[in-house]
């Protein structure tokens, strides 16, 4: 990327309100799947029909935003029908990107529809210039979805051994530093974000209150006792809290969301292309206020300056109530 | 982030409604979901297998609760009491005025749970799902009276308006406790 060209802000929706949200919150992009298999956020309740995705992607092009439609799940051996067909559906509706993991799925759309941009999902956990070399070479994937596993330096000294652009996280849930190869969710409950698309399936997932505690559990697996007043985090088990050794704590990972809002220059600088919001499972409100603050934002940084205040803005609105700027600055190497 | 116990109604306004203040607003809120469900069915679609869930709507601060089975133009809604044992599926607890903004899409669900000023327990994918299903459909007051034209503009902008004159008079009637604006 050159240092003149504007990073672009690519923006979470769950639901075609949400994508009008983004867009009228000023999200020059907005990614979204359909409601299946097909895609890594697979909710009860949540996602488009092909006539909303078409209605949808109408409304964003209106309004100068492109959608960029995820297929980053990965195909069922002997049913690969419905990945298949959400391909084929995505690029009827005139989405302008696929954002797809599984080389069976970018083969199908390499082939069959070499006009329409590939992004290569977080998902395939793509993060050397080898394996980046391989998805540009076999399928022509126009954009990455690094990993957030790397800290500004290793993005900065990746991106000038690649020759694809690249899209980093900036806000939202953080999973734990294992890209795509996660397995706690289907141990638990034999449901995965990778085959399944959910990552703690709702139906696998209580509160109980007793006396003034409530108790998250998934599957059976107790994962936190909150106190009252105490920040509650999403129902993972990599955000559980554990008792180990004599000694209880967030094994894993705490439940805090990542917030590079004061690093934008920094990820610019490191040639980073599009700048991505976690969130497809949240709301209207959150997508509005997010996309707005990170829009000032990014435009501030156009200018050379980045958005402090922007971590006490978006305080509220994170898992656990807390915020991160996670491996970008490594702090503990 | 507004807490739940600082957007509770003042204990005076808690003391003027009597239980049975709320019993006529059962066949009320049925028919309206009714008539709703009819001109916007998409919003029930999203519910999918969820419509036949039995969901406990229970304002904290309000003498009174609902149970609503949300079933399209089957829906209907009971007002219910604390002191009788109400049978549901999933329990949505927190004060009426966090709830009422929920459901018009001014304040986030996520965040209000994250903060623990609404609680969740049963079902959680009948919760999740009828998040979902309202997150989508943008829910004015006059969607859920079935007005429309400028009857339907009076009717938003007269309890909208209402609604946050309430929640500022129930954010400065407990004024010891820090506010920050989600």
């Amino acid at each position: 990327m050159t240092a003149q060209q504007r990073m672009e802000l690519v923006c979470p929706a769950g639901t075609p309100a949400t994508l009008r949200a983004a867009v009228t919150a000023g999200a020059d992009a907005v990614y979204c799947g359909f409601s299946d298999d097909t895609n890594a956020r697979n909710f009860p309740g949540l996602n488009f029909s092909p006539k909303e995705m078409a209605e949808g992607i109408r409304f964003a092009h209106g309004h100068g935003s492109k959608v960029l439609v995820a297929i980053n799940t990965f195909a069922r051996a002997g049913d690969t029908d419905p990945w298949r067909r959400a391909a084929d559906t995505a690029v009827a509706c005139d989405a302008d990107a696929v954002i797809a993991a599984d080389i069976a799925v970018l083969d199908h759309m390499a082939q069959n529809y070499p006009k329409t941009r590939l992004h290569l999902s977080v998902q395939a956990a793509a993060a050397t210039p080898e394996a980046i070399g391989f998805y540009l070479e076999a399928f022509a994937v126009r954009r990455v979805v690094l990993p957030r596993v790397l800290s500004v330096q290793e993005i900065k000294a990746l991106n000038s051994a690649i020759a694809v652009e690249t899209e980093a996280f900036v806000f939202g849930g953080l999973c734990v530093m294992m890209e795509g190869r996660c397995h706690l969710s289907s141990y638990a409950t034999g449901r995965s974000p990778n085959l399944n698309g959910v990552c703690s399936p709702p139906e696998a997932v209580s509160y109980d209150e007793r006396g003034q505690a409530t108790t998250a559990r998934l599957a059976g697996f107790t994962i936190d006792r909150y106190d009252p007043g105490t920040p509650a985090g999403y129902p993972t088990l990599c955000k559980g809290r554990f008792t180990a050794g004599g000694k209880t704590g967030y094994l894993f990972e705490d439940p805090v969301s990542l917030n590079a809002g004061t690093m934008i220059v920094a990820l610019r600088e490191a040639g980073i292309t599009a700048l991505k919001i976690e969130g497809r499972q949240r709301g209207k409100g959150y997508v509005s206020e997010v996309v707005r603050a990170f829009r000032h934002a990014v435009d501030a940084a156009e200018l050379g300056r980045d958005a402090v205040e922007i971590e006490g803005i978006l305080a509220a609105l994170s898992e656990g109530g807390r915020q991160t700027t996670g491996a970008y600055r490594k702090t503990w190497r | 982030m507004r807490d739940g116990e600082e957007m509770s109604l003042p204990a005076f306004a808690r003391r003027i409604l009597p239980p049975f203040a709320g019993l006529p607003l059962g066949p009320f809120l049925t028919l309206s979901l009714r008539s709703l469900a009819r001109r916007r069915p998409q919003i029930f679609e999203r519910l999918g297998e969820h419509r036949h869930a039995r969901y406990l709507i229970d304002p904290t601060d309000l003498p009174f609760a609902f149970c609503v089975v949300p079933d399209s133009t089957s829906a209907v809604v009971r007002v219910v009491f604390r002191s009788a044992e109400t049978p549901s599926d999933v329990a949505i607890r927190g004060p009426i005025l966090l709830l009422l903004g929920v459901l018009e899409g001014t304040l986030d669900g996520d965040a209000l749970f994250f903060h623990r000023a609404i609680s969740v327990t049963g079902k959680t994918e009948a919760v999740v799902a009828l998040r979902n299903a309202i997150e989508d459909a943008e829910l004015r007051p006059s969607d859920l009276l079935g007005l429309t034209g400028a009857l339907g503009r009076f009717a938003d902008a007269g309890i909208l308006g209402g609604l946050d004159v309430a929640r500022r008079v129930a954010t400065t009637a407990t004024p010891t406790r820090r506010e920050v604006e989600i």
